[in-house]
C-alpha cells in the first residue's frame, strides 16, 4: 500500500479513536491502549531478532509482514493513548520519536519493495542471457545497489528506534514510579 | 552504527534523562497542579509514593477529614464551601483520587459533580438524610426515609414513581402518606387507615358481591371511584366466589 495512504490512515485512525473514546466517555480505554500498543510493538520486534539470527524460528517473509502490521497497529494504539493533549514533555518526545520511526518504517517498506523489484528485474535479465542458475545466484548474492540502499536506510531507522525505545522506557518508568494502579 | 553517532545518541539521551530528574514536573507530570497545591508543583513525592501512586495517607496529613469543607488545610474557615455536608469521614475507604485529581491535565477529563454513593459506609449510605436535606414540599415533608424506593443515587430526577399508575389520588384521597403507607414503607399500603374504610365495612360490601378476596384493593380499584373497577387477578382467576344466595 502506498506510503501516503498508510500514513494518512494512521492519522485518521488516531483522530477517530480519540474522538470516539471522548464521545463515549471511555478515556480509561485509551490508558490501556498504550500498554497493548507497546506490547504489540515489542512482539513485532521478533522479526528484527530473526533477521539478526538471535532466534531461528519463523519465515522471514511472513515475519516482516507481521513486523509492518504489528508496528503500524501498535503505533496507532499508542497514538490514541497519547491523545491530542500536551501535558508532560517526556511522553511527547517518545510519541514524536515513534512517529518518526513509523515514517522511517514506511520509507523502508518502499525501499525494500524497490530493491526486491530491482533484484527481480536483474534475475530476469540474467535468465534471458542464458546464464546457469549457479552463476545467477553468485551474481545476485551481493547485489550492491539493493544492499547499499537498505544499509543506508538502517543507519537512520535503528538510531531512531533506539531513541524511541529509550524515551518510551523513561515514560514507562515514570508511570510505574508515580501512577497508582489500584 | 558509527562510533560518533553512538556517542551522540548516548549524550543526547543522558541529557533528556537528567532533564527528567531535574524538571520532573515538566517532563513527566500530567499538567501543573491546581492553584491550591501550586507550591507542591516541583515536589512530586509530597503527594506520591514510589510505585503506588498518589497516597491518600499523605492527603489527610494536611486535610483532616472532619474539617474538609469547613476549614482549609491551614485552619482558616472556608467562606464559599462547595458543600456544607461533612461526609468525608463517612467514606468506607480512604482513596482520595477516586474523586479528586490535582493535575490540570487529568482534571480536565474527570467527570465533575459525580459522587459515587457506593463509596460511603453502608450504614451512612442507607441514611440519605444524614447528608441530604428533605425537600420542603408536603409529600416529602411527611417522609422519614426509604428515598431509594423512588429516587436513584445518581440522579434525583426523574423519580421513578408515578402514584397514578397504582392508585389515583383524587379529591377524596388527599391524605398524608402515612395514612396508607405505615412507617413510610412505600412497598406496602393499607386502605384501612381512614374512617371511611374499615375492615368490617369493606368485608361486608365485598361479601355482598360474592368477592372473598379483597386484601389487595388496588388490584381492582385504580382510583377512589368505586364504580371504576378493573378486572384484577381475583376476578380472572375465579376468586370472585359464588354468591351465597345462588
Amino acid at each position: 500500500m502506498p506510503f501516503a495512504f498508510l500514513l494518512g490512515l494512521l492519522a485518521a485512525v488516531t483522530l477517530a479513536g480519540d474522538y470516539f473514546l471522548h464521545r463515549l466517555d471511555l478515556l480509561w480505554v485509551g490508558r490501556y491502549l498504550g500498554i497493548l500498543g507497546t506490547l504489540l510493538i515489542i512482539c513485532a520486534l521478533y522479526y528484527s531478532a530473526r533477521k539478526r539470527k538471535w532466534v531461528s524460528k519463523g519465515n522471514p517473509r511472513t515475519l516482516i509482514r507481521l513486523h509492518e502490521f504489528g508496528t503500524w497497529l501498535g503505533s496507532a494504539m499508542v497514538l490514541i493513548h497519547s491523545g491530542i493533549h500536551i501535558n508532560a514533555v517526556l511522553p511527547w518526545l517518545a510519541t514524536a520519536a515513534m512517529s518518526a520511526i513509523v515514517v522511517s518504517g514506511l520509507v523502508g517498506k518502499i525501499l525494500l519493495k524497490q530493491s526486491q523489484q530491482h533484484v527481480k528485474d536483474k534475475l530476469a535479465f540474467f535468465e534471458q542471457q542464458g546464464q546457469s542458475q549457479v552463476d545467477i545466484e553468485r551474481a545476485m548474492y551481493w547485489d550492491a545497489l539493493a544492499l547499499k540502499t537498505m544499509m543506508q536506510w538502517r543507519k537512520v531507522h535503528i538510531p531512531i528506534f533506539l531513541i524511541f525505545a529509550t524515551l518510551a522506557l523513561g515514560h514507562i518508568f515514570s508511570i510505574f514510579l508515580f501512577w497508582g494502579w489500584a | 552504527m558509527s562510533r560518533k553517532l553512538k556517542i551522540s545518541l548516548i549524550i543526547g539521551l543522558a541529557m533528556i534523562a537528567a532533564l527528567t530528574f531535574v524538571f520532573a514536573h515538566w517532563m513527566v507530570a500530567p499538567g501543573d497542579l491546581m492553584a491550591g497545591h501550586a507550591e507542591l508543583n516541583t515536589n512530586c513525592f509530597a503527594c506520591h509514593s514510589a510505585l503506588t501512586g498518589a497516597d491518600s495517607g499523605k492527603c489527610v496529613t494536611c486535610h483532616k477529614l472532619s474539617e474538609i469543607g469547613r476549614l482549609s488545610s491551614k485552619g482558616t474557615p472556608i467562606l464559599k464551601a462547595k458543600t456544607s455536608t461533612q461526609f468525608h469521614q463517612e467514606l468506607n475507604a480512604q482513596n482520595c483520587v477516586t474523586c479528586h485529581s490535582d493535575h490540570k491535565g487529568v482534571m480536565r477529563y474527570k467527570s465533575k459533580g459525580q459522587f459515587n454513593h457506593a463509596l460511603l459506609k453502608a450504614e451512612t449510605n442507607a441514611k440519605c438524610q444524614a447528608c441530604h436535606q428533605l425537600p420542603s414540599d408536603s409529600l416529602h415533608k411527611a417522609m422519614t426515609g426509604n428515598c431509594t424506593q423512588c429516587h436513584s443515587q445518581t440522579k434525583w430526577r426523574p423519580a421513578s414513581f408515578d402514584h397514578n399508575a397504582y392508585f389515583a389520588l383524587d379529591e377524596d384521597h388527599v391524605a398524608t402518606c402515612v395514612t396508607c403507607h405505615l412507617a413510610n414503607d412505600y412497598k406496602r399500603y393499607t386502605c384501612y387507615g381512614c374512617h371511611e374504610h374499615t375492615l368490617a365495612n369493606i368485608r361486608s360490601e365485598h361479601m355482598e358481591e360474592g368477592i372473598r378476596q379483597f386484601n389487595n384493593c388496588v388490584e381492582c380499584h385504580g382510583s377512589g371511584n368505586k364504580h371504576d373497577i378493573k378486572g384484577g387477578k381475583a376476578s380472572k382467576e375465579g376468586k370472585r366466589g359464588k354468591r351465597e344466595d345462588d
